[in-house]
């Protein structure tokens, strides 16, 4: 499988105006198994931008629970990715493919409740892809500057931020 | 059933004679002057008309109903009656209502499934299945009860029907269905419409073999062809329906302009070729609000004038 | 096993909107085996919801517990305490244990958060199918162990109808015709006479048409 991004992406315009709703700090979970990246694969990028990322590390994708992916968003998390090895190479024969339907069955209840499931992807990262992670990051920021904090995020929590800010 | 003669079409049939009857759909709506007009059509060319009961489920005036209207007008109806809407009470009720009218032929069916008709949305009944609504009647009439085993004072006495299909699936168990029919009391049988004749036949060769054409009378079904795209559909749409490629090249061969023409010339080949088959004994024509066509089909096989019974 | 599916969230929402405490309590048996009432999915709704809220600005208090069976008060005591100390309870079991929590706890709203579908199998795996309606009175023996009133469209005793195509129904090709299952079944155990013979009408007075049944064991009564 060739180097590069595949998955359940979303289909926003890219445009180069930060058109932003709230002038907030995004902040991502990012679900990966643990085949493809180490933790630390998004340091410089952490250093580059402001924004807050929560890598959770798990031993194959399909471990990844609709519980966890609903539970990031409540904990605050504008946006969920979940980084997966490409098909048809997952160590547990399926796992990666069970990951991107539970992604698909979460993002439908995100959109039944209103919070977008454009909030959640998945994405094909081949081992050690580290370019093509960070891409995908640096895409989720910049569709995040379009779609606004998480509605979920509570009020307060964002008006902070931009005081801190001013 | 004791020898007397029931019903025209009875008649007809006991006497040796070739029977023809066809079909007359209620209207969705309750004017009876839509009866009338149709009676106009179809009488003195067939010895008796179906009247459907809210066929595909689509609701239409009651059968029982429209086949009083015919009565009045001068035509014998053959009343269809389906287990979808009605359970064991109401339909005996109807079955002995619809006798006090005068209705003397009946034809037991289970009916399509409301999935198909203007309200797939209503709750089925399906208390119990044709089969058991022909042993019903059947008791009625011969043994003077109802289901429940009471004394009825007088009894209906109609002259039973079934429908059959040779076409549907499992083939092979079509004609145990057939007997069950027979043996539960189906004094006449009307088939689904006929284009493959050959794989008719072969069912009425074993039909035959089965000895049911001796307890029975079958009619065959016919359905005149108006275009290559009512083929088409009754070929992939009809569920149970069997048009050979044959008959829809046939139609496809001619111009649209003289498709209806085309169809009359397969229908009465068709027709000649099902009075040759041992243990047909007449023909049913379902000509869906073609009621117009029936006395030109019957005049040009060679079926009129109709016998005359009384 | 009873087989249900979780309703969508916006009823849910509404079924809830009025409680401020919530209490999800999801059932351990067989709605858990469908994917509609587990732990998992209690844990998965309660999120759901509270997101759901949090976006709508509105505050809901979730508790989650999930208990082995709601249809019996061996475990539904295991529940007792948060029952009464919640304005309210989404229960994920089928009709039957949402209605048993609701006879015990009276002062208490019951809710259903899921829609009772049928008794079924895993077929295979994410799929249901329904094979029994519990007429009371089983009559799998004579039809080869196919359920003529559950897989029939039209309940027919003497079946097939005229719609049977390749082995589907008439009401949906991608429905088995339970009469061609029941005939190829018995031919295949060279039972095929069983058809030829009459079926009389059924007694529905054994089934839910002779209204709410009850089974009473005198040998469990003490
Ligand atoms: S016959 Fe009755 S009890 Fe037996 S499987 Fe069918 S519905 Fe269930
Ligand atoms: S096609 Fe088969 S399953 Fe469907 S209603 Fe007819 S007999 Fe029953």
């Amino acid at each position: 499988m060739a180097k590069g991004i595949t998955g359940i992406a979303n289909p926003y315009t890219k445009g180069n105006c930060r058109n932003m709703k709230t002038n907030f700090k995004p902040r991502i979970t990012l679900f990966q198994c643990c085949n493809i990246l180490s933790k630390d694969a998004f340091c410089k990028l952490e250093k580059k931008i402001d924004f807050d990322l929560d890598v959770v590390e798990l031993p194959c994708s399909s471990l990844v629970k609709d519980v966890f992916l609903l539970r990031a968003f409540e904990s605050g998390s504008d946006a969920v990715v979940v980084l997966v090895c490409p098909e048809g190479t997952c160590r547990y024969v399926e796992g990666n493919i069970r990951a991107k339907k539970r992604v698909q069955w979460v993002k439908n209840l995100l959109d039944e409740i209103g919070l977008d499931g454009k909030r959640l992807s998945l994405f094909n990262v081949a081992h050690s892809d580290k370019e093509a992670a960070v891409k995908i990051i640096e895409n989720t920021l910049s569709d995040l500057s379009d779609l606004g904090p998480s509605p979920a995020r509570s009020v307060r929590e964002t008006e902070a931020v931009e005081e801190k800010k001013v | 059933m004791n020898n007397s003669i029931i019903s025209k079409l009875h008649g007809v049939l006991a006497r040796g004679d070739f029977a023809v009857t066809s079909e007359c759909g209620p209207p969705r709506g309750a004017d009876p002057d839509v009866i009338s007009r149709k009676s106009g059509l179809l009488k003195n060319c067939v010895d008796a008309v179906n009247v459907t009961d809210n066929q595909t489920a689509i609701v239409r005036m009651s059968s029982i109903a429209a086949s009083a209207h015919l009565l009045q007008n001068g035509l014998e109806p053959v009343m269809q009656m389906v287990t979808r809407d009605r359970n064991r009470i109401a339909l005996q009720s109807d079955i002995m209502g619809a006798y006090s009218l005068g209705i003397r032929n009946i034809l037991c069916l289970t009916g399509d499934h409301q999935t198909f008709g203007s309200q797939p949305d209503a709750l089925n009944v399906f208390d119990i299945d044709s089969i058991q609504l022909i042993r019903t009647l059947c008791e009625m009439r011969d043994k003077g009860r109802d289901m429940s085993g009471f004394d009825l004072k007088s009894p209906p006495r109609m002259f039973i029907g079934a429908a059959a299909n040779p076409f549907a699936d499992p083939f092979e168990f079509r004609i145990i269905r057939l007997s069950k029919k027979i043996e539960a009391g189906a004094d006449f049988i009307q088939t689904q419409c006929v284009y493959n004749v050959e794989r008719f036949r072969e069912w009425m060769k074993t039909a035959h073999e089965e000895g049911l054409t001796e307890k029975a009378h079958i009619l065959a079904g016919i359905t005149p062809l108006k275009s290559a795209g009512m083929a088409r559909y009754m070929a992939d749409r009809v569920a149970g329906m069997d048009v050979p490629e044959t008959i829809i090249k046939r139609m496809d061969g001619v111009p649209k302009n003289r498709a209806i023409e085309e169809g009359t010339r397969i229908c009465l080949e068709t027709i000649a070729a099902l009075r040759e088959i041992k243990g047909v004994h007449g023909i049913h024509i379902m000509a869906i609000e073609w009621e117009e066509k029936v006395a030109e089909i019957v005049g040009a096989a060679g079926l009129l004038p109709r016998p005359d019974i009384n | 096993m009873i087989v249900g599916n979780q309703k969508s969230l916006a009823e849910i929402k509404e079924i809830v909107a009025p409680y401020k405490n919530l209490l999800i309590l999801g059932c351990g048996t067989c709605v858990k085996t469908c994917f509609a009432g587990g732990e998992d999915e209690v844990a998965t709704l309660s999120s759901a919801l509270r997101l759901g809220f949090k976006k709508d600005g509105k505050e809901i208090l979730i508790q989650e517990l999930t208990i082995e069976r709601q249809c019996e008060d061996e475990f539904i005591q295991e529940a007792a305490e948060n029952i009464n100390s919640n304005d309210a309870v989404l229960s994920l079991a089928c009709g039957a244990g949402v209605q048993a929590i609701a006879k015990r706890f009276k002062s208490v709203p019951v809710m259903p958060g899921l829609n009772t579908t049928f008794i079924g199998i895993l077929e295979k795996q994410g799929l249901f199918t329904e094979e029994c309606v519990g007429c009371g009175d089983c009559r799998l023996a004579q039809f080869g162990s196919v359920c003529p009133i559950a897989r029939c469209s039209k309940k027919l005793l003497n079946g097939p109808c005229g719609g049977s195509k390749n082995g589907s129904c008439e009401v949906d090709a991608e429905t088995d015709c339970a009469w061609q299952l029941i005939i190829d079944r018995l031919k295949a155990l060279g039972q095929l006479n069983n058809l030829k013979a009459y079926v009389q009408p059924k007694d529905w007075r054994s089934s839910n048409a002779g209204g709410p049944r009850k089974l009473v064991r005198e040998d469990h009564i003490i």
